[in-house]
């Protein structure tokens, strides 16, 4: 069927439009790769745009020896693996109970996990819990804010949920108990679901900020994010009081920022790729209603 | 199935109460509930121990006394909150601010999936969609920080182009018309290609032959896509939309405080930062609880109306 110079017209239309956003995407960080490896006159005298002028490694040399960067680097790898294991760990552990039919009270249960939703405590009440429990000022304070995200967890439920009932009756006709059940035929059979949520967990721990700056006061806990915001918005200066003048200055460079963003970046970059094709079929298995 | 059919027979002979104790339902649940000890320690301490901690919106509260021997003082607090103009100046902006990004943010993730679906060669649409998810995985810190280097007015990369074109430079984020469009603006850059997701989702699951026999009956491209696409995504548009109405008294902290910068406060001043700002630095906990409170009280009779609404239709969500 020979299409109509209207679908022809309607066919370009999209695909231009869908290519300039493509390229909105991805100029910004084609921007800032050639603005961190490139030379810093050169970056100073605004001549780099999307390929890096000269070639020149030393910023990020000087980002991991001069500055608090490697120390909030590591505690963000520390945040992000621990927090995504527990969160994992604790939401398989829900939602798997939530999603068998002979469970008691999982109408009740599920429900109230639901209202949370709708309905919180806010940001000053749920301080005051932290603060009262001791946690603040430790990572556990992180971890615990945001264990379970409801949203994740019904997901993973209404997954279970769909898995079919043969598969998992004749297993416990054959004697199988709940820890086998679930660790030997509902999580094999889950695993694009599972690597998604792992990524949105994993994401939402590195890029942690709120948090962060909230529960943690102290600068030798502070993550990557925090520290790379403080570069970034030159006005807060304060988490580099402890540096002398020139160190501020060499860090609040166009080019230092660029190598800030690069770094909290490129983590993500390198994982992303390789989950990115689970997305639509993890995500969507499970649908949110229900 | 509710009961399990294979313990009826065996537990006949035992009285009721027993017989509760012995089904192989009862069994069952018993590791169950071991598994669910976390996910409820973790929702009643981290979620409804807050939720009593709100009292405090009606309490003088103060460290010494604690949550529960603070003063009650009734509804002072709502008193200040409603007569001062700066709290008001906060919901407001608040309120503008979550409309203004439900009106050009809720569309824009409809429209790139209806145009991805007009895309018919298959390694340019998985191209495209792995560039346009990218930017949800960004911090707002990152994002912020693209923004500063684009629109700053000594370096950023716009007044640059301005100027070697001989045009002053302009304020955009130090101007609160600019300053809200780049808002908006940024909001929708990063959210748009995620969110297109489930909508792509739901129009895989429109039947082809659909658009193959109004294609025959002479229905251009714009008539079949409002003939057989939107009434194919409406289900999900309601569900999203419902879910959107309980989020619009509330502005993501973290966008709306990495863009803001003190010359706009006037409109940029929300009520998350002002909890943080006021509550927390200065120790106004009751005042900021207050505020808090009717945030999510709001939130949650929107939703709830919206279920209502949408139900009425049977479209509701629960």
């Amino acid at each position: 069927m020979r299409e109509s110079t209207g679908g022809k017209v309607f066919s370009v239309f999209v695909h231009v439009v869908l290519i300039i956003i493509s390229l909105t995407c991805i100029l910004p960080f084609l921007h800032l790769v050639a603005l961190s490896f490139s030379e810093g006159h050169a970056v100073d005298l605004g001549q780099v745009y999307f390929w890096p002028v000269g070639l020149d490694f030393t910023a990020y040399a000087y980002f991991f020896e001069n500055t608090p960067a490697l120390r909030a680097f590591t505690n963000s790898v520390v945040i992000t693996l621990c927090g995504t294991a527990l969160s994992m760990l604790t939401t398989v552990l829900t939602a798997y109970p939530l999603s068998r039919r002979y469970m008691y009270a999982r109408k009740p249960i599920t429900t109230a996990a639901l209202f949370t939703m709708l309905f919180s405590g806010g940001m000053i009440p749920t301080y005051l819990v932290m603060n009262s429990l001791h946690l603040t000022n430790t990572y556990w304070s992180l971890w615990f804010v945001g264990l379970v995200s409801t949203y994740n967890m019904l997901i993973m439920k209404s997954f279970f949920e769909n898995i079919p009932g043969e598969v998992t009756d004749s297993a416990q006709i054959d004697g199988c108990g709940e820890m086998q059940l679930l660790g030997r035929i509902i999580l094999p059979l889950s695993l694009p679901m599972l690597a998604t949520l792992t990524l949105f967990y994993g994401v939402g721990y590195w890029n942690m900020f709120m948090n962060v700056i909230l529960y943690i006061n102290r600068t030798e806990l502070q993550n990557l994010t925090v520290i790379v915001q403080s570069m970034l918005q030159i006005q807060s200066m304060d988490n580099m009081m402890a540096m002398d003048v020139a160190q501020q200055q060499e860090l609040i460079s166009e080019k230092m920022k660029a190598v800030g963003v690069m770094v909290m970046v490129v983590p993500m970059l390198v994982v992303y790729p390789f989950l990115q094709k689970y997305f639509v079929k993890g995500i969507m298995l499970g649908s949110i209603k229900g | 199935m509710t009961t399990t059919p294979a313990t009826a027979g065996t537990d006949r002979v035992l009285k009721p109460r027993q017989a509760f104790y012995h089904t192989k339902r009862f069994r069952q649940n018993i590791p169950l509930f071991l598994m669910l000890i976390p996910g409820i320690l973790y929702y009643v301490i981290f979620r409804y121990f807050p939720m009593g901690g709100l009292v405090i919106a009606f309490k003088d509260y103060n460290f010494r006394d604690g949550i529960l021997s603070s003063p009650w003082v009734g509804l002072k607090y709502f008193e200040i909150l409603f007569q001062s103009k700066i709290t008001l100046q906060v919901i407001w902006n608040t309120l503008e601010l979550s409309v203004l990004n439900l009106i050009f943010g809720f569309p824009a993730p409809i429209i790139i999936a209806i145009a991805l679906n007009e895309v018919r060669k298959n390694w340019l649409k998985r191209w495209i969609q792995t560039i346009i998810y990218l930017p949800h995985f960004l911090s707002w810190v990152i994002v912020a920080g693209i923004v500063l280097t684009l629109f700053s007015i000594d370096g950023g990369t716009i007044n640059k182009l301005l100027a070697q074109w001989g045009i002053e430079a302009v304020p955009f984020l130090y101007r609160a018309d600019s300053w809200v469009a780049i808002f908006i603006g940024s909001g929708m850059w990063k959210e748009m290609g995620f969110g297109a997701i489930i909508y792509l989702a739901a129009l895989s699951s429109i039947d082809p032959s659909l658009y193959e026999s109004a294609g025959l009956d002479g229905a251009g491209k714009l008539r079949q896509i409002w003939h057989i696409t939107l009434p194919g995504l409406r289900p999900t548009i309601i569900l999203l939309l419902i879910l959107g109405m309980g989020r619009l008294m509330e502005v993501g902290f973290d966008q709306v405080y990495n863009l803001q910068n003190p010359t706009v406060l006037g409109q940029a001043e929300v009520i998350s930062t002002y909890v943080y700002k006021v509550g927390l630095q200065q120790a106004q906990f009751s005042l900021t609880t207050a505020m808090g409170l009717f945030e999510s009280f709001v939130g949650l009779i929107l939703v709830l109306s919206a279920n209502a609404l949408a139900r009425k239709f049977d479209q509701g969500l629960f």
